[in-house]
């Protein structure tokens, strides 16, 4: 998995690539964690270019997702492909997390 | 026509990748639908996850067996483990419905590994974990 780091305004967009599963996860969790730590309370995943998530990956989303809640944050989820929203779906999280199409609707919000 | 497949991993995360890249070959060769052979890949990977993580009280090295199967329209994925005995039909199916604030973390897994395939069955046999899966796939 690859993650980019970007910056728009007070949004911390943050771009996954490849596949985020056990072995990874630990990565993606460390690298939220210290954005959360530095007090940034606006993020968006982009998740265009992510082929697969298991289980370990959504409860990376789940984690931030509740500390960010926390202190008023916002976390924006932003264009799933189809295998990586079914997980989602069955997961029960499309209902829990603000999904969007693509960034550019997600930072509109 | 049926076709299996036997691999042996290692109780290392890092091996997921691998079983991952391993499945889709065999389902590619069989020319699975993408739908099913996500999911297919999805089931093995948690159940794998399971294992590796939380089944062996030491840190040595253990093989585990995975034989998946495909015949006719019956897809099959074993899952064979020395480790400690877990059924993991035992873990409560969550509730999906819950929001944010109150979602437990973990406890996901299984779900999906349920959720993807039509059946999983666990026994426990001369000191093995063994996990059945079984998926119906059109063909």
């Amino acid at each position: 998995m690859d993650i980019a780091e970007s910056k728009r305004n007070d949004t911390v967009i943050l771009a996954l690539a490849g596949r985020l599963d056990a072995n990874n996860a630990n990565v993606l969790e460390d690298k939220v964690g210290a954005l959360l730590d530095a007090g940034e309370q606006h993020l968006v995943f982009d998740l265009a270019r992510l082929d697969y998530i298991s289980s370990a990956g959504l409860r990376v989303l789940l984690v931030a997702a509740k500390r960010l809640g926390a202190v008023d944050g916002q976390l924006g989820l932003a264009g799933l492909a189809p295998p990586v929203r079914e997980v989602f779906d069955i997961a029960g999280f499309s209902s829990i997390f603000s999904i969007y199409p693509d960034v550019a609707s997600a930072l509109k919000q | 026509m049926s076709d299996a497949l036997m691999l042996h991993v290692k109780n290392r995360l890092a091996e997921l990748q691998r079983m991952d890249q391993l499945v889709r070959n065999f389902a590619a060769r069989h020319a699975l639908p993408e739908q099913a052979t996500f999911e297919l890949a999805l089931a093995l990977d948690e159940i794998l996850t399971n294992v590796i993580s939380y089944a062996y009280d030491d840190a040595g090295e253990h093989d585990i067996l995975v034989h998946v199967s495909l015949d006719g329209c019956d897809l099959r994925v074993q899952i064979e483990d020395d480790g400690r005995p877990f059924d993991p039909l035992s873990v409560p199916t969550p509730d999906t419905s819950l929001p944010v604030d109150q979602r437990p973390v973990g406890g996901l897994g299984v779900h999906l590994a349920r959720r993807v395939t039509d059946r999983l069955v666990y026994r426990r046999e001369s000191g093995k974990n063994i996990v059945l899966m079984t998926k119906r796939v059109d063909r």
